[in-house]
């Protein structure tokens, strides 16, 4: 059976140093997974997603920081109003809002990351595997 | 597409162990913008280090991809060498394969080597789309401004003045002091508040640096980080002065309790201080006094604990313990406030005068008895359960301190923020007295309650973190990061798409975008001395005008293609 396929937006400050530290610990992790590490979380655009989720990426994770914990003076407060909104649409177009995984401070050590990730595969792999729309960057890009 | 060139790291087995590192080569090599791959031991290495820049220089490739190490580990010291050999920094790209490839998935020969030849397309996809922000540099006014002359400003202005800088301190009343002036000790070394002020106050008026603005009303504060503007008047003149940085200290004000325990009606029911005032006036005539904890604090309304209460009963009841000969001293309290060790050992002294704690719960407070005279209080002791009946002649309320009405206006002008309370916020956790603004500090009670040594203390640390700003003759933008290392970037507008909607200013969190008018129509404008590139704005914009050229909307596209 295929793997799931996650792409992984981690904030600089927080998710991406959990996935560091679940690296350096040698966690043995499912490998299909890629982490986009971003400067914060509210940097990540739901178009960003959405041509994600197009091309035929079958999970996104943000993973920012504690509400309040914020490097960019509650940045991630705007983000997490945004993505919420987004999952509401993913689940009004029928593609559910699972599979916009949103986590905001609980991935920012080893064992944390390795928890959500875990999880989040055994999410997916429930799921019918997403196919890449035909076209899906024609658009925008 | 510039030519790249890859640099894959072995790590000395621990990354082409599990990595197919001839697969890896087979594949990048079909890219035809990587015009050399180049496989070494280990990249960070002094002499490794010598190699790949000479072999960079050869190639004539225009960028660096390195597969190597997370940049958290020694990944980020390879960088920065070769950003030390004249490779600029933007044309340099790290991909991590050990901690988030090889390490972790070393179970599944076929993922790990696939997920590190996605991971490094991503890197290239990446490097290929990056873009530089643009930089600014404003040129510093190599003085300082200070609101507010109690200890804490004062204590700043001395240790700047100290270090050359000229400081110019604007004061609300009449003379420099602030708070110290209304008492008579201090706690916890029991000093004459007058002495620990005069030498401040003789510095302040000899010290040619310092600049004394009596009576002074701020009327608005201009310009960003290096370069303020203030303009205000004294005594009834107005003025302007240009400043680098300014620090607040404006302290706090005292909460008269009207209505509570009868503050207002009964005689005899006074405030810390009024106590303090009767102490210095040689008024106080009292040999049974009773304090009262938490007035008006620690409630619903003000669910804080103002720190300096406790400690000033303990300091004022130990004083009529000791200097009252028969005195009876009660403090009625919510539980005693004395952290560190000095208080500690205040509260254990003042224990030995004599003095009686009586807790009492929130539900229960202490009655008053007298109509116009106070004659006893009434108390339910919380420990025993007994209600007890204490002859008094005196009943003195501990108060909290409370922030000055005008701070919300003071920290609009200068666009910082102020707490669910109106005391002046400093950026939580990591970065004490900083404000939302750099280059505004907050100090002593405008800041939080303390009491004067930590205000001068504060007032101290205020004006170091000033002068790492004032000893720069020229600030530039790209170095006034929160975090560690240079900011990410700036984020930038198209003049020609912005439709002047406004979502990137009611999105920033730094109030970096504002909007102008230009042509007739207006568009948003990125203030880059205020710009942290948290990317808010970028999200927020309907037609993707407002770009971080570090991650651009094109790059992450191209990078979630790569991703699979």
């Amino acid at each position: 059976m295929n793997q799931p396929r996650i792409l992984i937006f981690a904030c600089k400050w927080c998710g991406f140093i959990g996935a560091d530290a679940a690296g350096k610990k040698r966690t043995s992790l499912p490998s299909q997974f890629r982490i986009i590490p971003v400067e914060c979380a509210s940097l990540v655009e739901t178009d960003a997603i959405l041509r994600a989720l197009a091309g035929g990426i079958d999970g996104i994770a943000v993973l920012g920081c504690h509400i309040g914990g914020c490097r960019y003076n509650n940045a991630n407060h705007t983000a997490i109003k945004r993505l919420e909104l987004l999952q509401d649409l993913l689940d009004t177009t029928g593609i559910g809002r699972s599979r916009l995984l949103l986590s905001f401070g609980t991935a920012h050590e080893d064992y944390q990351f390795e928890e959500i990730i875990k999880n989040f595969f055994d999410e997916l792999i429930l799921l019918p595997p997403l196919d890449p729309w035909l076209s899906p960057f024609g658009v925008i890009s | 597409m510039a030519n790249i060139s890859v640099f894959l790291c072995k790590c000395f087995g621990e990354i082409d162990n599990t990595v197919d590192f001839d697969f890896l080569r087979k594949e990048l090599s079909k890219n035809p913008s990587i015009v050399l791959i180049s496989t070494v031991d280990s990249l960070c290495l002094e002499t490794d280090i010598e190699k790949t820049v000479s072999r960079i220089k050869e190639s004539n490739s225009e960028k660096v991809l390195i597969a190597a190490c997370s940049i958290l580990s020694r990944g980020n010291l390879v960088v920065e060498s070769l950003i030390k050999e004249g490779i600029e920094r933007h044309k340099i790209g790290l991909v991590d394969i050990r901690e988030g490839c090889a390490w972790i998935h070393g179970d599944d020969p076929a993922g790990v080597t696939k997920k590190a030849k996605d991971l490094i397309n991503i890197g290239i996809a990446a490097l290929q789309h990056k873009e530089l922000s643009d930089d600014m540099s404003v040129t510093v006014h190599p003085n300082a401004l200070i609101i507010g002359a109690g200890p804490a400003g004062l204590a700043a202005a001395i240790s700047l003045a100290k270090t050359r800088f000229k400081v110019n301190i604007l004061e609300r009343s009449k003379a420099p002091g602030g708070m110290l002036r209304l008492i008579s000790r201090c706690y916890p070394g029991n000093e004459d508040a007058s002495n620990k002020l005069e030498p401040y106050i003789r510095e302040v008026e000899n010290n040619p640096l310092i600049t004394f603005y009596p009576q002074s009303k701020i009327a608005s504060i201009e310009g960003d980080t290096g370069n303020f503007t203030v303009h205000f008047s004294s005594q009834e003149k107005d003025s302007s002065i240009k400043s680098g940085v300014i620090i607040i200290a404006t302290g706090a004000k005292i909460f008269f309790p009207t209505g509570l325990y009868g503050y207002g009606e009964i005689k005899n029911v006074i405030t810390q201080m009024e106590f303090e005032r009767q102490i210095l006036n040689g008024s106080l005539e009292t040999k049974k006094p009773v304090f009262i904890q938490c007035v008006g604090a620690r409630d619903k309304k003000r669910p804080y604990c103002s720190t300096i209460c406790c400690p000033i009963s303990l300091k004022n009841a130990s004083r009529i313990a000791e200097d009252v000969p028969g005195a009876s001293v009660f403090i009625l309290h919510r539980g005693i406030m004395t952290p560190g060790n000095t208080l500690e050992k205040y509260y254990r002294d003042t224990l030995a005068s004599g003095v009686q704690f009586i807790r009492f719960e929130e539900e229960h407070p202490p009655r008053i008895i007298g109509s116009d005279h106070v004659e006893s209080v009434e108390v339910y002791d919380a420990i025993t359960g007994i209600t007890r009946k204490i002859e008094t002649d005196l009943v003195v309320l501990s108060t909290p301190l409370v922030p000055n009405n005008d701070n919300a206006q003071l920290a609009k002008m200068m666009d910082i923020e102020v707490d669910r309370y109106g005391f002046f916020s400093e950026i939580y956790p990591m970065h004490p007295l900083e404000t939302k603004t750099d280059g505004i500090f907050i100090c002593g009670s405008a800041r939080w309650p303390v009491s004067s040594d930590n205000s001068i203390l504060q007032g101290k640390a205020a004006a170091m973190k000033a002068v790492s700003y004032l000893r720069q003759s020229k600030i530039t933008a790209s170095t006034l990061s929160r975090v560690p290392g240079l900011k990410a970037g700036h984020a930038r507008v198209v003049t020609e798409s912005c439709t002047g909607c406004g979502n990137c200013v009611a999105a920033c969190p730094f109030n970096a975008c504002h909007l102008e008018k230009m042509e007739g129509r207006y568009i948003s404008v990125v203030n880059m001395m205020k710009c942290k590139a948290c990317g808010s704005c970028v999200s927020v914009c309907p037609n993707g005008s407002v770009q971080i050229p570090e991650h651009n909307y094109r790059m992450v596209g191209e990078m979630i293609k790569m991703a699979f």
